[in-house]
């Protein structure tokens, strides 16, 4: 084994043994964030070098036995893959500093629990970002499922409980389909194997690969939150904010909608899925689902419940992008996977300031919030103007490729579809932010300014009048454990947008594209 | 001919057995005579396995010079190991009936059901 | 070489033979007697398998006379898989039962009795003597389920027994249909005269039927299922972990072993209407075995439903009678009795430590015995069929074979049945894991030995190897299950 085909198993490993000393460092907290940062670092450091592997050219393959027979389980490390392991690796090590800030701050409970589930998540997300086909992808995606249940039902409340067997039966069924659209798939074909254009052979039985599309969409699509089966994220939302900001707005949801892109580009293939005529069903329901999210998403209140509605939105840009199957919007799906992903987690990242700082959770409780948090609410309003599409940010450059493939594939609904979108965001964000910029001690006339000092948490969470806040500074508004990540990605959503191509997603977005789109 | 309405004769009467055996063993309460409705059952069986030796004309088979035809010995043997383990399935079974009645203070299924006997002690 | 297999059956019986005369001297001789044949046990089965493995499969005929005469014994990859199941089992249950009990030289007896009969069950090749061993097999196991000391025992026994023989007589009378049909009790002449009387005779299709209905009873097939909830439940839990591995499982096999030495495929072929109505029962107890599991509030009976369950999932693969169904069939039927076995020593242990025996009762109790629960929650999720643990992959193939030959129904109800599964396995361990207990603090149960947390810790360790293993099994098995058909 050279030391090449080592790099996935390690990327997947280092994670996954990361879980014993964490679990065993319960005394020692210090020593505990220590082995999580040890891990982050190294899994970086192996995505780093995934990357340049992949960018050379080299497509590194290596096979661990079989799942079953006749289907390897292989590890595989592709521009794909590369993509969505070297995001999930850097938001990884970002959200590791800021969950240490986060839970000691709050003082949470089983916080060794939840360091060791988080491990274990990353571990299997890296799975399913090198697994070299669908079987094994399934394996990872169906323990990618336990290892976050922990996270989910955290707070052990009724509510958690509840959004927890929420999220199992949802995913859990979900993966059920996944299951059956493989046998189907492979019984047809024989191979479920990723291939760039498609396994080929499905035209043998049209009939049962639609069905196995169909099925396998539906069961990824649980989890990249499809409407109708979105119904578990919102309820998600109940888990820790690093844990909404890493794994429901990066690692789980785009799981799913990875799986789904590895459906679409690399099982099916674009010519198979052009002659079955089964994209454009696809292209439909996500473009419903862009509209329908962003409209139930003004109606919330409740800051990382409207995040979440975002998210589904979001999610379903991806989706169309690769359903339409041009190669322009193919290249925008990808790259707004990344965007979206540093956009959303500084959001988050943002609101858990915000719960942290003063205890808000609803945007009609945060005014003036502007004063408290500058610095967490200018990230606020870069992510949220990257999320509507404004220039110089992520976001802007991935919707111009969406929407240049959308019109590159004859599809110009669907283009309207993406700024109807983004103008539905912009309704959700605006209020939220002039609600912050209003004047904090206008609001009750004659409420005293009760925040002062280290006391303005208890006070601000007792008293619902002490609607005033303390203006403070950026480097006094909140622990640099906190501030520092959310600076960090909203720096990074701004590199994207503004020098996109300096970026190493740029040239991976590129490499699946010209990888998957050879042949047309 | 005789020989084969005789064995057409036992295969019915099997039938009978096997169908009154499982009747009280299903449906008597009492569980000795579920017991003894196993019994009968099994007899069922083991007269299908003795008719079915049964050879027009054969006699026991104890082989003497120009003695044939025979019966068939195999099933005889068969049924012999069989009775056997009826026997110990009794026997089990017996023993069973007895700490029932010892701990409950009874023999009949439906008062079990009703918790005849339990003195509710458990925790 | 092939002079191992009649030890296999000799070595529990020879000990157990003398542990009547060594019990007039010492108290507690049962457990080390019941240790050091399971051992050897063990080395023997292992050397079988390994044998097979390497040679390819091996056979002995008692007596020295002709196949067709005397008693064959053979080993292929399959009975040695099971061969090695039954001693494995038998040795980490014996981690548990020496702290957990039952600690009796009877119970040690009995123990031995079952091991001899469930491995002669394995190899032998002759129709009767696999009904001898049923019956060896059975009567220790109601003798083992009297062994629990609830006033609910003895009567639990005495059901499993009355239900349990008039499964065995079904099997005695089917058999004797197939000897009149045939002549012989040897399966592979059986199988060598079925194909000249043909397979379609009315003696045959009834012989079928008989011989399912009883090893239905045994495997506890829905609606002959009855006995098992009250069985395990009143066994002492190391029993329960003993007989839901083993005793079901190995009637399994036995079915498997008719269908496909002595039937054969040709069997569905001839006659559709028998493959169509085995796959019927079988869908019918995946779904009515997890609908009754719902409903049950005690964990032991859940547990006994949802073999039910599991067991018709098995039997679905074999009813497809296609190499790839029946391999699922197997690598289900082994690893749901290496994680049934482990979630009931599991269940035993929460009930020594904690006194929880309802579902509602183990709310909490993963901070009380953390290790336990672990394994618990990990076979609970390998029994719904997440993989890596084995409980996924047997599925896999009998939901590919199903899809191939195109039966939906039943690749629909084997996925379905991890739905099901999950709705009661997942409550399980939500209660377990997350919510708090009402469990009066004043309460002090026994201690609990390492030995029997053990137990399921290794039945979890096992399963998650079968599972990472479970395509180089099904390589080992192809050979013996390829005669069957296409």
């Amino acid at each position: 084994m050279s030391t090449s085909s080592l790099v996935p198993v390690l990327l997947v490993g280092v994670p996954l043994s990361a879980v014993v000393p964490i679990g065993l460092s319960r005394a020692r907290p210090n020593l505990r964030e220590a082995w999580t940062f040890l891990a982050s670092v190294s899994v970086l450091g192996l995505a780093v070098q995934a990357t340049t592997t992949v960018l050379d050219g080299e497509v590194v393959e290596v096979g661990l036995g079989h799942v079953v027979t006749g289907v390897p389980f292989a590890l595989r490390i592709d521009a794909f893959g590369a993509l969505f392991a070297l995001l999930a690796a850097v938001l990884w090590l970002v959200a590791s500093v800021y969950s240490v800030g986060y839970v000691r701050e709050l003082d949470e409970r089983h916080q060794t629990r939840y360091f060791a589930a988080f491990a274990a998540s990353i571990a299997t997300t890296m799975g399913v970002a090198l697994a070299a086909n669908l079987l094994t992808l399934f394996v990872f995606y169906e323990l990618l499922t336990l290892a976050t249940y922990p996270l989910v039902t955290h707070y052990e409340t009724a509510t958690a409980r509840r959004s927890g067997r929420t999220y199992l039966a949802y995913t859990l069924t979900g993966g059920v389909a996944i299951l059956a659209g493989i046998a189907l798939v492979y019984a047809v074909t024989g191979s479920v194997d990723f291939s760039p254009g498609g396994v080929g052979g499905l035209a043998a039985d049209p009939t049962l690969a639609t069905v196995g599309y169909a099925l396998l969409v539906v069961g990824f699509g649980v989890k990249a939150a499809l409407v109708p089966l979105h119904g578990w994220l919102p309820g998600a939302m109940v888990a820790p904010t690093p844990v909404s900001g890493l794994l429901h707005a990066v690692a789980v949801v785009k799981s799913g909608v990875f799986g789904l892109a590895r459906v679409v580009l690399f099982v099916f293939g674009v010519d198979a899925l052009r002659s079955l005529g089964l994209a454009a069903p696809l292209a439909l329901a996500a473009a419903a689902t862009m509209l329908i999210a962003g409209v139930l998403a003004l109606r919330q209140d409740k800051l990382k419940r409207g995040l979440a509605y975002s998210t589904v939105s979001q999610l379903s840009y991806i989706v169309l992008g690769i359903a339409l199957l041009s190669p322009t919007a193919a290249f925008g799906a990808l790259l707004h996977l990344v965007a979206h992903a540093f956009m959303k987690i500084t959001l988050f990242f943002c609101a858990g300031v915000v719960y942290v700082e003063t205890h808000v959770e609803y945007v009609s409780r945060m005014d003036g919030l502007w004063r408290r948090l500058p610095g967490t609410m200018v990230a606020f309003a870069v992510g949220s103007a990257g999320l509507v599409g404004l220039p110089a940010i992520a976001g802007f450059v991935s919707k111009w490729y969406l929407v240049l493939g959308a019109l590159e594939a004859d599809a110009a609904p669907f283009a309207a579809v993406f700024l109807l979108a983004g103008l539905l965001k912009l309704l959700y964000f605006w209020p939220v932010l002039s609600t912050a910029a209003g004047g904090g001690d206008a609001l009750d006339g004659f409420s005293p300014i009760a925040a002062t000092g280290g006391g303005d948490r208890e006070a601000a969470h007792d008293g619902g009048q002490a609607d005033g806040w303390e203006r403070r500074t950026p480097t006094t508004e909140a622990t640099w454990l906190l501030l520092g990540p959310l600076l960090v990605t909203a720096g990074g959503a701004v590199v994207l947008g503004v020098v996109p191509d300096a970026t190493p997603f740029w040239d991976l977005a590129r490499a699946v594209v010209a990888e998957v789109f050879r042949s047309g | 001919m005789t020989a084969l309405l005789a064995s057409r004769a036992a295969f019915l009467v099997a039938v009978v057995l096997l169908g009154l055996g499982l009747f009280v063993l299903i449906d008597d309460p009492n569980l000795l005579k579920k017991i003894l409705g196993l019994n009968v059952f099994q007899t069922g069986i083991f007269l299908v396995y003795v008719a079915a030796a049964v050879r027009a004309g054969g006699r026991s088979p104890l082989v003497v010079e120009g003695g044939g035809p025979y019966v068939n010995p195999l099933p005889h043997v068969l049924i012999l190991t069989a009775i056997v383990v009826g026997v110990s399935v009794t026997a089990l079974a017996a023993a069973l009936v007895a700490r029932i009645h010892a701990e409950r203070a009874t023999v009949r299924a439906d008062e079990l059901r009703d918790g005849a006997g339990e003195v509710r002690d458990r925790e | 070489m092939s002079e191992v297999l009649p030890w296999l059956v000799v070595a529990p019986v020879v000990p157990l033979a003398s542990l009547p005369i060594l019990a007039f001297r010492f108290d507690r001789v049962g457990w080390p007697v019941a240790a050091i044949t399971a051992t050897v046990h063990t080395a023997l089965a292992t050397w079988t398998a390994w044998t097979v493995a390497v040679d390819g499969p091996t056979r002995f005929v008692v007596g020295g006379l002709p196949a067709r005469l005397g008693i064959e014994l053979a080993a292929d990859a399959l009975s040695a898989s099971f061969l090695l199941l039954v001693s494995l089992v038998g040795l980490w249950v014996l981690a548990y039962t020496r702290r957990g009990g039952p600690r009796s030289n009877l119970s040690y007896a009995l123990y031995l009795a079952l091991l001899a009969g469930l491995s002669g069950l394995c190899i032998t090749r002759d129709v009767f003597n696999l009904y001898v061993f049923l019956e060896i097999s059975g009567l220790a196991g109601y003798a083992l389920v009297a062994l629990g000391d609830g006033r609910d025992a003895a009567p639990a026994a005495l059901r499993y027994l009355l239900v349990g023989t008039v499964g065995a007589s079904l099997y005695l009378l089917g058999i004797g249909y197939l000897y009149v049909a045939t002549g012989t009790l040897n399966m592979s002449a059986m199988a060598a005269e079925l194909v000249a009387v043909g397979h379609d005779g009315r003696l045959v299709v009834a012989a079928f039927a008989f011989v399912t209905v009883g090893l239905g009873v045994k495997m506890a097939l829905f609606p002959v299922h009855t006995w098992k909830p009250d069985a395990y439940r009143a066994a002492p839990a190391g029993i329960a972990a003993l007989l839901a591995a083993l005793v079901s499982t190995v009637a399994g096999y036995a079915f498997l072993r008719l269908l496909l030495s002595v039937f054969t495929a040709t069997l569905f072929g001839v006659n559709p209407l028998l493959g169509a109505s085995l796959r019927a029962a079988a869908v019918l107890s995946v779904g009515a075995g997890a609908v009754l599991a719902v409903r049950q509030r005690d964990v032991r009976r859940m547990l006994a439903y949802s073999s039910v369950s599991q067991f018709g999932v098995a039997v679905a693969g074999f009813a497809l009678a296609t190499p790839l169904g029946l391999a699922g069939g197997v690598v289900h039927l082994l690893g749901h009795a290496v994680m049934k076995s482990g979630a009931f020593a599991a269940v035993g242990v929460v009930e020594a430590a904690t006194g929880a025996r309802t579902v509602d009762e183990f709310a909490g109790l993963a901070t009380d015995v953390p290790v336990t629960s672990g394994a618990l929650a990990a076979l609970s999720f390998g029994l719904v069929g997440i993989p890596p643990l084995v409980g996924f992959f047997g599925k896999w193939y009998i939901v590919l074979s199903a899809v191939r030959s195109g039966a939906w129904i039943v690749a629909a109800a084997v996925l379905a049945s991890t739905l099901l599964s999950l709705s009661y396995f997942g409550r399980l361990v939500q209660r377990l894991y997350l919510e708090s207990g009402s469990r009066p603090a004043d309460t002090r149960y026994g201690a609990v030995s390492a030995g029997m947390v053990a137990t399921a810790v290794v039945a979890a360790l096992v399963a998650l190897g079968l599972g990472l293993a479970s395509a180089e099994l099904v390589e080992l098995l192809r050979p013996s299950l390829s005669g069957v058909g296409p």
